[in-house]
């Protein structure tokens, strides 16, 4: 129960402090994705859009794909960061460190959602319509969510321990970023690194959300297992390893 | 029924000589096999058990364990061995005002700090007017804690640390905050809370304070206990031992 109320204490706590950060506050987070999108767009349009397979959109499928990218990325090294960052609470009183690891990513969630927002005009001025399943793009989020919250925690116990975990993790997130499907469609892609590509977890995930939010891709049964799966066992095996070197780290926060 | 029990405790921190905290080095050193790790001992096998309205000084120089051992009672610090049991809530009086931020207002910084201590939400948010209150900060309660004296902050973190009892009190030294006249203040509220049936447990240098407060006395030299029980006997013994 304190838990939860502490959990919604600091997903509300990290998304005002950003935006009373920012001048334009929450116009911010509807504004950067479609910023980058119409950049992504003015380069990438003339290339990938005739690629793409008849009925798909070009501008929601790469705004769809921003969106998921700034989640897992953004997502993860927040996550990552986050009981580093309270190292100064966690020394003072006795709170369990991973309910700061979960806020970090359900704050990344709520901004993921809000991106929903532009990304639904976006569908509309492309001519195309949100369908039913449409809902699911939440539940993926959510599935989304836990797996970010899973790495966050093994992660967590190298951004403590070592300064410059932060920098290899994000050079390990940009090459994941070309190993997703964000501005490509992925049939221009040799057969070869079309498979890695979609052993990537988080094609699967991109493609789940851009199917449900209006039918812009394909999702396979694969790709739905994949989700579910990534989404319930990341966590799991995050909190295993989280728990086995947290006492010896403790120390060094 | 003991409030908190200690058993065996040990706790050791793992030291990694030439520690650079980088990735990069730590791999290199690794793989010419220069890694080399120290234990430091912190608490050595302690032992002891507080009951309800005791009050249990820990003695010892600085870097014997005592701010160790308030730290493995808050359960901030994971023991190596042994274990601990503490039943009831504790108030750490350690160092005030975990997770304060200064650009959210005193009202959200109390709410937040309360949750942190375990408390009720609903219960920090009627009680806010009194917090504000007994702080003597009510004017800006809704003003961001960066707009405070350090004064103020100092003692929005005392009232909201002290303002419901708890059944375990940790305290690192007497704490005398903001001006003279809430000092006085603040010094009562103290008082009274380690006189309200609350097992303390309470570090200090002061040994008058030591003398009329605890019931009982720990002394603790390189994390191992060296004597314990009634508190004049072992403040005298302590004295003597740099004298």
């Amino acid at each position: 129960m304190q838990s939860l109320q502490l959990i919604r204490l600091l997903v509300g706590r990290e998304l005002t402090l950003r935006y009373k950060r920012s001048v334009l506050g929450i116009g911010w987070t509807l504004l950067n994705p479609m910023l980058t999108s119409f950049i992504l767009w003015i380069v990438f349009s003339f290339i990938f859009a005739s690629r793409l397979p008849d009925g798909t959109q070009f501008a929601p499928y790469l705004m769809a794909g921003v969106l998921v990218n700034t989640f897992i990325g953004q997502g993860i090294q927040s996550a990552s960061e986050a009981i580093a960052g309270n190292g100064s609470i966690l020394t003072k009183v006795y709170v369990r460190p991973q309910i700061f690891t979960i806020s970090s990513a359900l704050a990344s969630l709520v901004n993921f959602a809000i991106g929903m927002l532009p990304f639904v005009v976006v569908v509309y001025i492309s001519g195309q319509h949100l369908v039913w399943t449409f809902p699911l793009v939440f539940v993926v989020g959510f599935f989304l969510a836990l797996m970010i919250a899973g790495i966050g925690l093994m992660l967590s116990i190298l951004y403590i321990r070592f300064d410059d975990a932060r920098n290899i993790v994000g050079l390990m997130l940009m090459i994941l970023t070309y190993l997703t499907p964000i501005f490509y469609p992925i049939n221009i892609l040799s057969e070869r690194m079309q498979n890695i590509v979609n052993a990537n977890p988080f094609t699967s995930y991109l493609n789940c959300i851009r199917w449900a939010a209006s039918n812009n891709s394909e999702a396979t049964l694969t790709n739905w297992a994949v989700v579910v799966l990534t989404g319930l066992i990341t966590p799991v095996i995050g909190t295993i390893i989280f728990k086995k070197f947290w006492p010896r780290t403790v120390a060094m926060l | 029924m003991a409030v908190i029990e200690v058993k065996n405790v040990q706790l050791t921190y793992r030291v990694l000589m030439n520690r650079t905290g980088s990735l990069k080095e730590l791999f290199r050193d690794a793989v010419k096999g220069r890694v080399r790790i120290n234990n430091y001992v912190a608490l050595d096998d302690v032992s002891f058990t507080v009951d309800k309205g005791e009050v249990v000084a820990i003695l010892g120089k600085n870097g014997a364990g005592k701010s160790t051992l308030l730290k493995v009672l808050a359960r901030v610090l994971p023991p190596t061995q042994g274990s601990i049991e503490v039943n009831g809530a504790i108030a750490p009086m350690i160092e005030l005002g975990a997770g304060f931020h200064p650009e959210l207002t005193g009202a959200e910084n109390v709410v937040f700090y309360s949750t942190l201590l375990g408390r009720d939400i609903k219960k920090t948010r009627a009680k806010l007017n009194e917090i504000g209150e007994w702080a003597g900060v009510t004017d800006h309660m809704n003003f961001p804690l960066r707009t405070f004296s350090s004064g103020m902050v100092a003692r929005l973190a005392f009232a909201t640390a002290t303002a419901e009892n708890s059944e375990v009190l940790l305290v690192d030294e007497i704490l005398a905050v903001g001006d003279a006249s809430f000092q006085e203040k603040s010094r009562n509220r103290m008082m009274e809370l380690i006189g309200s049936g609350a097992a303390v447990v309470l570090v200090s240098h002061d040994m008058t304070t030591v003398r009329s407060l605890a019931t009982r006395a720990i002394w603790l030299e390189a994390g191992k206990v060296v004597m314990s029980g009634d508190p004049e006997e072992v403040v005298t013994a302590y004295e003597n031992s740099y004298h």
